[in-house]
């Protein structure tokens, strides 16, 4: 019984990063109507920052973390300017190609320049660890969860009590009616566009403490944030945490009770995506 | 020719096809006779390098002509790498079973062709990026379990030792990619000249549509996954036999979806000449890269593909000018 | 999917002809709304129908039930004395049932031929590319499309985009083409024409079940009137029996439309 508690707690505490990540995603697809398949290269540049940071500057990420937030929003808004809008109107598997390509753009660009190896990171409390009673959390992972929650905690309530948060959801719900409301559509977007990006990044930040940096570590956050807004519902934020948390624990029973299940854990997201796809897909079927 | 519209409102799309004339052909047929010419040229001390650069844009060409054969039925797909990755597999596996290679090489084609049934009965009304998210999701669950069958069996993580093919002799190498290109390019052709065209094109320019009009949707979709994976998989028969040991990491690796995607596009969609000019193109540009930086030299695809959708909707075969040069192949 | 089914082989003809395609308590709910309700009506061999009502009467979700758009909440279908309810969109085509939309939807990257070949090709199973192409442009001739052949479907009038969305569903050889409002958007020189294109699909065999709004188009076309209002069938007759139809008159007069728009 500790033991499936145990894995409850992990499985919940990795769902935070999970919602972080695909909180993100949503908010792209739900306000701007793009499918980013570059979101897992934002976060892939969080981690570098946050590394080079530690590395170079010997800033703890923690603290770089506000500042790499700031400077990937900038990132974000200048890939905003240059590509995403021009592809605004043109057909779904333009924008989503387009993303593509720009994943694998800045993909490429992080190996050239950095190598294919993965850097770590390393913090003073890297190995510590709380204990609940029973259970024992690695503090990381806890710090993390908690970051997230909290970030999270802040998009919901800047979408929901805020004026920006309501043209945001006004756009979203109907571009046409925004723009006769006299809501600037294109500064939501880019304001939308580039949070995503953001919060990716943090995310990267995370990663970058629990995990490491690499060139590729972008793409297996990006696979499961599309099974989690999959799942959701396209654009559907609230969704993402419920799906989030399904993600993370059904990943953690697996490692835990499946044997040699650390390497079918991640195939779970896949299950998930077929599943809902399928599901939805045949429920959809008249 | 169309210039880039500054909404983004260009689709990436072909023109309207017009009758076709033998003369479309004649581009192909060169390309094809310059490739076969190729080892006979003095290609000096790096002749054996120099094949081999020649032999990978023959299989790169392989697979972007089978990944457009699929698009043309309107599935643009990010699992490509899943195909090649199963027919390498595959062709190793049974190699290992006793199977003499000639035999292994179709076999192999064969059920991964099969395998795509699977992925495509479930994909089947997904559309769009549900179909792209499904995609990719799928080629990381192939490898995912290759990667997991007991060591003994598939060689985990670490990878397969694959009898090199035909004795290694890079020439008779250079000939088999070259024939199975040429096998490709009949195929593509005979999708673009019979009814499957027909079908193909009328599902992906509307599915309900084609439908309503007696279109088995089924039918037809399935037979592009069937088509298009046995393709890619022979690419990567043709891939595990030259480079004698595969890995889950490398042969599943997204690069092989990307390229085929991105070669396509750059060299025009929905054509045959398109994917093998791009390949021709692309796969020389990338090798150029490769020499100067030993990582990221995959930046060619990121960066072609976002031009292309930007500027180039319709590839290099939108550059022509000769509008009356009759429908493109 | 299941074969359909023939019952008992009747198709006995009635006092107003040959049955081909028959309607028995077609219903769909979406959720809690009853979009159609138990609409039963015979169609018969050469007769062109309509199927009026006022706005969100029902009448598109009907042609979608028909043509297996939908699959109906309740209900049969009869084709030709076949019960094709279960048969999806395509094997409904096979069965031959023909339609065109009401919003053109020409293949975008094809040549008006090649727009026509595809129903040449696909309405009905096994036939060959050829043969497939000639009757395209036999009916391009026939449909007053043949000079524009090799253009792309963008580059027509929408008298001609309506003219290809019904030449391309005459190419599937239906028994019976279903119409969505083909008149929609027309000048009415242009309705003219497209009556007259009708009529012609008609006088070559094929029964013809259309939806219209424009009243005198429906005076002029069609043999026998539906009435739906509000997911039902109202009244079913000549047009002149319907419109003196006291119920009839009720409904239209209910609504912002009249009945003599």
């Amino acid at each position: 019984m500790d033991l499936f508690a145990q894995t409850l707690v992990n499985g919940l505490l990795q769902s935070g990063l999970y919602a972080l990540v695909a909180s993100g995603l949503a908010l792209a697809v739900g306000v701007v109507g793009i499918v980013n398949f570059a979101h897992g290269e934002y976060l892939m540049i969080g981690a570098f920052l946050a590394w080079a940071g530690s590395a170079l500057l010997g800033v703890d990420p923690l603290l770089s973390l506000p500042v790499i937030a700031v400077a990937v929003y900038g990132v974000g808004a200048l890939t905003y300017r240059v590509s995403i809008r021009h592809v605004l109107l043109a057909p779904e598997l333009n924008q989503m190609l387009l993303t593509f390509g720009l994943g694998i753009l800045l993909q490429n660009l992080a190996l050239m320049l950095l190598g294919g190896n993965t850097r770590t990171v390393s913090t003073p409390y890297q190995a510590s660890s709380l204990q609940l009673g029973e259970l024992s959390v690695g503090g990381p992972k806890a710090l993390a969860f908690g970051l997230a929650a909290a970030l999270l905690g802040a998009l919901y309530f800047t979408l929901y009590r805020t004026t920006l948060g309501r043209q945001m959801r006004a756009v979203a719900q109907n571009r046409r009616g925004a723009q006769l409301i006299g809501i600037d559509v294109d500064r939501v977007y880019l304001i939308a566009f580039s949070v995503s990006c953001a919060l990716a990044a943090v995310a990267g930040v995370l990663v970058s403490v629990l995990l490491f940096a690499s060139p590729t570590v972008g793409l297996v956050f990006a696979l499961k944030a599309f099974a989690i807004i999959v799942m959701a519902g396209l654009g559907n934020l609230t969704g993402v945490l419920w799906a989030s948390a399904l993600l993370g624990v059904s990943e953690a029973l697996v490692q835990t009770y499946v044997p040699g299940g650390g390497g079918w854990s991640d195939a779970v997201f896949f299950l998930m995506i077929f599943g809902t796809l399928v599901l939805r897909s045949y429920r959809g079927a008249r | 020719m169309s210039a880039r519209n500054v909404e983004g409102g260009t689709p990436v799309r072909a023109a309207p096809r017009r009758e076709l004339t033998l003369g479309a052909a004649l581009p192909l047929l060169a390309f094809l006779a310059l490739a076969a010419l190729f080892p006979f040229l003095p290609l000096g001390s790096r002749a054996e390098f120099l094949l081999q650069i020649a032999f990978f844009t023959l299989v790169a060409g392989i697979m972007a002509l089978s990944w457009d054969i699929l698009a043309r039925s309107g599935q643009v797909s990010l699992a490509h790498a899943a195909f090649y990755g199963l027919g390498a597999y595959g062709y190793a596996l049974l190699l290992k079973a006793g199977l003499p290679w000639a035999l292994a090489m179709p076999v192999a084609a064969l059920l991964a062709g099969g395998a795509s049934l699977i992925l495509g009965a479930v994909t089947m009304r997904l559309s769009g990026m549900y179909f792209a998210i499904a995609t990719l999701a799928f080629t990381e669950v192939v490898r995912t379990i290759i990667q997991n069958l007991p060591e003994s069996v598939a060689g985990g993580a670490t990878g397969l030792l694959v009898p090199a093919l035909l004795g290694g002799n890079s020439r008779a190498q250079y000939a088999l990619a070259w024939g199975l290109l040429a096998f490709t390019v009949l195929v593509s052709l005979a999708v673009r000249l019979t009814r499957l065209h027909f079908a193909f094109a009328a599902i992906r320019q509307g599915e309900e549509t084609a439908r309503v009009l007696g279109v088995s949707i089924v039918r037809f979709k399935l037979l592009a996954f069937f088509i298009s994976s046995s393709l890619a998989a022979l690419a990567g028969v043709l891939y595990a036999g030259k480079t004698f040991f595969i890995n889950p990491l490398e042969t599943f690796s997204l690069a092989n979806s990307i390229a085929p995607l991105t070669t396509s596009i750059f060299g025009g969609l929905y054509t045959t000449l398109g994917p093998v000019l791009g390949a021709g193109v692309l796969r020389v540009a990338e090798e150029l890269l490769h020499n100067s930086v030993k990582n990221g030299y995959l930046v060619v695809y990121g960066l072609v593909l976002m031009l292309s959708i930007l500027w180039l909707p319709r590839g290099l075969m939108g550059l022509r000018r000769n509008k009356k040069h009759g429908g493109d192949l | 999917m299941t074969a359909a089914t023939t019952t008992g082989g009747a198709l006995s003809p009635t006092p107003q002809g040959v049955e081909v395609l028959r309607a028995e308590g077609l219903s769909k709910r979406f959720g809690g709304l009853k979009a159609v309700q138990d609409v039963s009506f015979t169609h018969h061999q050469g007769e062109i129908l309509a199927v009026i009502g006022p706005n969100g009467a029902g009448k598109t979700t009907l042609l979608n039930l028909l043509s297996g758009v939908y699959r109906p909440s309740a209900g049969r279908l009869h084709l030709g004395g076949r019960d094709v309810t279960d048969l999806p969109m395509e094997a409904r085509c096979h069965a031959g049932l023909g339609r065109a939309f009401q919003i053109v939807r020409p293949f975008p990257e094809m040549t008006v031929h090649e727009n026509v070949t595809v129903g040449a090709l696909f309405g009905k199973p096994g036939q060959r590319l050829p043969k497939a192409r000639e009757r395209a442009w036999a009916l391009l001739e026939r449909t007053g499309l043949a000079a524009h052949a090799d253009k792309a479907a963008h580059e027509l009038t929408l008298l001609q985009d309506k003219r290809l969305e019904v030449a391309r569903a005459v190419a599937t050889q239906p028994s019976v083409l279903l119409l969505d409002e083909v008149m929609a958007g027309l000048r009415p020189g242009e309705a003219q024409e497209a009556v007259a294109l009708v009529r012609g699909v008609r006088d070559s065999g094929v029964s013809v079940l259309f939806i219209e709004h424009i009243m005198p188009v429906v005076r002029d076309l069609a043999d026998r009137v539906v009435v739906m209002d509000q997911g039902q069938v109202l009244a079913q007759g000549t047009y002149r029996e319907v419109t003196a139809d006291p119920r009839v008159v009720s409904a239209y007069l209910g609504t912002e439309e009249g009945l003599h728009a």
